[in-house]
């Protein structure tokens, strides 16, 4: 309290330098707060409440937690997810890497952008949108995959139809999508490490894969870490790709935490079910950041 | 830099731009807004707008359409519902669940019931009413499904495409005959029927309910407050029984033909059963399949004209133009406008009146229509809480297709599920 | 001496040895491979959009259409919706939020990044926090929040959730807490302002980062669907991923128009990444040659 009572009316130089640290934070945290506080106060609220035929609203409070939780049909679209992120998460961030030090080699600036550009231009389309085409293009029949594949000798997949296959395939869209992304924060921060680090090394008689762990991969760390975290939020809240092709099939494979939350909002009109499992999404995504936070941050000495 | 300014200038231009636009408040022009997710449908959306230019010359309202779509509707309009004052006058939506599970319609001025009342047909009669009361105007006729056949592949098959099969054991018996299986045991190059096994498990109860209703079965009971003992009758085992091997003993249908309306069209599959709009869709996406349409084949009862999602208008309840809007409706309540309508989009109209016209007379599925209405009305399910019954109940069954599990465990699940649902 | 940005390559003093020539080109190889596979579902896409619906569901497939310069989808997708409104719109909104987020994020990870004031680490979990609320939660509240704001079917009420982007306060963070603290003291002890660091030291020095959020931001806000869907009322004010799925429908989707859409949308964000991104370049390629 007394620091707050500083920032607000400062003595010393420290102080107003806090203040000022403090006043270039304010706007976002007005943006946000402005915009968001209330529905997030709202939705927690609804979490307590359930709604009757009718609309009435009547409070039941610890109830719909007992209930959301110990449902199985939770706890398998929770299972579902978490194999959709084991996949998702490592893929794209290795693949990312693997593009961005790749990329980074071609001294060729107009190669380089050509094929920078090719990798980012999945961001360029919506999820829906790209699911839709994905879903094509995984058609057991007149899809391009199996087409290809059949040339290959691979007889034809199931792909979003396989009770198997659907998870990675789902996971695989959001992949294609977003590796870009990262591709292009890699390749920014990649561009950033001074190069007489790497003459230093050559110096010293470091080969390439040493230069790789013990140069570019620390110094890489804090946008590995960034990369891995938002991975892990966005793919923990897939929900578009899902619900725009298998909607949860087939048979409940492919159901996941958000598009089970949605349908259990807006199709089986429970609110307070989905709230739940909204404040579910959100303690176990800041638990498992502050996780990886704590676990993956290194201090880089220069 | 020069390029960096003139991108300052271009963000600054589009500020400004989106400042000066306070929005789309334009119409000093009253009007009734009415939302629709069918947008499969533009002609049919278009036809309020037009008509309700007529309207506004006698009451001064035009009608503004608004398609939103299907994706997501539901919780577009549960937000706009329940922030009021955004909602429309009139919307399209069933009518169990924006009347009964919340309280959003207006109920039906009684001289305009009436006239429902008289003129719909009998399968129909029930659709947009509530607790006995009339909120909505049922808006699609044609939506059960009939058997549309591949004639073609029947006469192929040595079948006789003007004589389908009449019983679900004719059925068996012709789409075994219809499939030719993979001489290397892989999955077969074509099947006699195509079934509904992808997405939402809504659908494919949907699809199913068909089978159910022809072997006796019903998903809940009568008055739709227990599930044990219907969802899992020794009827509706039987029927699911009977489903499943479809797949996994007969294998007359397979679950590597992704959608079956792609199937169809594709000349994989020689038998399809979908709602009237599909023959649209054959013209427009596979002009080339030789189809006939015929009613569903019964066994021990018939399938009749039933559908899980009816979809109506309905007047919103707190909105303060709802007297014009039932003014509208009572204005194009009548059997030329339904007609025309109907007709612009391709679609069936809902009047009695208007079943024996040319332009029904001409459509492929006149005949099979006729003879799916003669049937007796088969169970419905309007509860507010259909989504999630049929979500529980579609569970069983596509397990039975993937081979979770048998059909008799799999309905006791659900049955329990359903209980629970209709409990809580 | 601001380092310069070059690629990680051995110094050209030293001669390149076959195998080192082999690996590069391997390289390059397996990056361009990489590039045209996930290139390829665009490549599918604008093929498609020249196809006919009967064409597409035609079997066995066939890559190429009947006829190469069919337009007839994208006449009809113009046909059926007013797509240039829904451009328009888009980039209004689009560039709003990118520029927002530029300003609002580059300023909260200076905060965050260079300065130690109570509750910091605090606020950044908020922010960060955020994002891992489901937005499907938070619609229908938010929906009557903006409401009673009356900015519902107004660009600012599109805008309003994606004014601020919680991955840009994390990236300008990142960016910012790259760049060395003498700088920033050696222009404290010139008597610089706080604010006058930011504009004079910091920004210059993340001109990529600035170019990278400006970019993703935009796509972002361009592909958004479910919001707009929500607080979108009129058709006048819909946006570009409106018009797409009103290509779809609850029985089927009309691939031959989803295609055509799909590429329309996609061609000014194409633009806008080719513009900007050589401006990327020439950020890095400009502080490579400053001292």
């Amino acid at each position: 309290m007394r620091q707050w009572f500083r920032i607000a009316f400062p003595r010393t130089h420290l102080d107003r330098r806090k203040r000022a640290g403090f006043l270039f934070v304010l706007p976002a945290l007005l943006f946000f707060g402005s915009v968001f506080i209330l529905p997030l106060v709202q939705s927690v609220i609804y979490s307590f409440y359930k709604i009757s035929p009718g609309g009435s609203r009547e409070f039941v409070g610890l109830r719909l937690y007992e209930k959301v939780l110990t449902d199985t049909t939770f706890w398998t679209a929770v299972w579902n997810t978490v194999q959709l992120l084991l996949f998702s998460v490592p893929v794209t961030v290795v693949l990312a890497l693997a593009v961005a030090l790749g990329l980074n080699r071609i001294t060729n600036l107009r190669w380089r952008n050509l094929w920078s550009s090719m990798y980012f231009l999945p961001f360029a389309t919506s999820l829906v949108a790209a699911a839709l085409i994905w879903q094509w293009i995984y058609d057991p029949v007149y899809g391009f995959l199996n087409y290809a594949l059949s040339y290959v000798g691979i007889p034809p997949q199931r792909w979003l139809q396989s009770l198997d296959q659907v998870r990675p395939a789902l996971a695989a869209i959001g992949v294609w999508v977003r590796i870009g992304f990262d591709t292009m924060i890699f390749l920014a921060a990649l561009q950033s490490i001074p190069q007489e680090y790497y003459e230093a090394a050559n110096m010293d008689g470091a080969s390439a894969v040493q230069r790789l762990r013990y140069i570019t991969l620390p110094l890489l760390n804090a946008q590995i870490i960034m990369v891995c975290i938002l991975e892990l939020i966005f793919n923990f809240k897939i929900f578009d790709q899902v619900y725009a092709t298998t909607q949860g099939g087939p048979a409940g494979a492919s159901q996941t935490i958000i598009s089970l939350l949605y349908d259990t909002a807006f199709k089986y009109f429970r609110l307070g079910d989905a709230s739940v499992m909204a404040v579910f999404v959100f303690v176990t995504l800041m638990a498992v950041t502050l996780l990886q936070w704590r676990i993956f941050r290194k201090p880089v000495v220069y | 830099m020069k390029r960096r300014e003139w991108w300052m200038v271009v963000m600054l231009s589009a500020v400004m731009v989106a400042v000066t636009f306070p929005g789309a408040s334009f119409a000093q022009q009253k009007k009734l807004v009415l939302w629709t997710h069918w947008d499969q449908n533009p002609e049919f959306n278009k036809w309020y707008a037009e008509k309700g230019k007529e309207f506004a010359k006698k009451s001064g309202y035009e009608v503004e359409v608004v398609t939103i779509p299907y994706q997501g509707y539901d919780a577009k309009y549960l937000a706009a519902f329940m922030a009021k004052n955004s909602a429309p006058d009139m919307f399209m939506g069933m009518t169990h669940h924006w009347c009964g599970q919340y309280d959003f319609c207006d109920k039906m001025p009684a001289d305009l019931a009436k006239i429902y009342d008289d003129n719909l047909p009998k399968y129909m009669s029930e659709v947009g009413k509530w607790k006995g009361a009339r909120y909505g105007i049922p808006i699609e006729h044609g939506n059960f499904q009939q058997m549309y056949i591949n004639v073609d592949m029947f006469k192929k098959a040595g079948l006789d495409p003007d004589n389908p099969p009449k019983t679900m054991t004719d059925f068996l018996a012709a789409v075994k005959k219809l499939t030719i299986a993979d001489a290397k045991g892989g999955d077969p190059t074509q099947v006699g029927f195509a079934i509904r096994s992808k997405g939402a498990p809504v659908g494919i109860t949907d699809k199913f309910l068909p089978f159910a209703h022809a072997f006796g079965a019903r998903m809940l009971s009568p008055d739709l407050d227990r599930a044990t003992g219907y969802a899992n009758s020794p009827q509706m085992v039987a029927a699911l029984t009977y489903f499943g091997d479809l797949v996994n003993k007969d294998k007359v249908a397979s679950l590597a033909f992704g959608n079956p309306e792609d199937a169809f069209g594709q000349k994989r599959a020689a038998i399809i059963f979908r709602e009237s709009w599909f023959f649209g869709w054959l013209k427009k996406n596979a002009p080339d399949v030789n189809f006939k349409v015929y009613a569903l084949p019964c066994e021990k009862a018939c399938p009749g004209a039933g559908a899980l999602f009816p979809w109506t208008d309905l007047v919103y309840k707190n909105s303060p133009n709802k007297q014009v809007a039932w003014e509208f409706m009572r204005f194009i309540s009548n059997p030329k406008d339904d007609m025309e309508h109907h007709q612009i989009q391709g679609i069936l109209p809902v009047w009695t009146a208007n079943l024996e016209s040319p332009y029904v007379k001409s459509r492929p599925d006149y005949q099979s229509t006729r003879d799916m209405l003669a049937q007796p009305v088969p169970p419905t399910y309007f509860h507010p809480k259909s989504n999630e019954l049929a979500t529980a109940f579609g569970e069983a069954v596509v397990g039975v297709l993937f081979g979770k599990g048998q059909p008799k465990q799999l309905l006791d699940e659900a049955a329990v599920k359903m209980d629970r649902i209709l409990k809580d | 001496m601001n380092p310069v940005a070059a690629s990680n390559v051995p110094p050209t003093r030293r001669a390149l040895t076959l195998r080192q020539v082999y690996v590069r080109w391997l390289i390059t190889l397996a990056v361009a491979c990489g590039a045209i596979i996930v290139f390829f579902p665009f490549f599918w896409m604008a093929v498609t959009s020249l196809k006919s619906a009967p064409e597409i569901q035609r079997v066995p497939l066939q890559i190429a259409p009947d006829h190469w310069f069919n337009f007839s989808n994208y006449v009809e997708v113009f046909k059926r919706e007013p797509f240039l409104r829904y451009l328009l719109n888009s980039a209004i909104v689009a560039s709003i939020a990118a520029v927002s987020s530029v300003v609002v994020s580059s300023l909260a990870g200076f905060g965050f990044a260079k300065y130690n004031f109570p509750g910091r680490d605090v606020f950044f979990l908020a922010i960060v926090g955020i994002l891992m609320v489901p937005f499907q939660s938070v619609v229908v509240p938010l929906y009557v929040w903006m409401n009673e704001l009356g900015l519902l079917d107004t660009y600012m009420g599109i805008v309003a959730p994606d004014l601020v982007s919680v991955f840009g306060v994390f990236l300008m963070r990142q960016a910012i807490e790259m760049i060395p603290n003498d700088y920033i003291d050696a222009a404290r002890i010139d008597g610089a302002s706080e604010l006058k660091i930011f504009f004079l030291v910091i920004l210059p020095s993340v001109k990529p980062a600035i170019a990278t959020l400006l970019i993703i931001k935009f796509m972002w806000s361009w592909n958004e669907f479910f919001w707009p869907m929500v607080v979108i009322s009129s058709p006048e004010m819909k946006v570009v991923t409106m018009g797409l799925m009103s290509f779809t429908n609850m029985y089927f989707i009309e691939y031959n128009l989803l295609t055509a859409a799909a590429v329309l949308s996609i061609l000014p964000i194409l633009l806008i990444f080719v513009t900007l991104q050589r401006w990327v370049v020439q950020a890095v390629v400009m502080s490579g040659l400053k001292g």
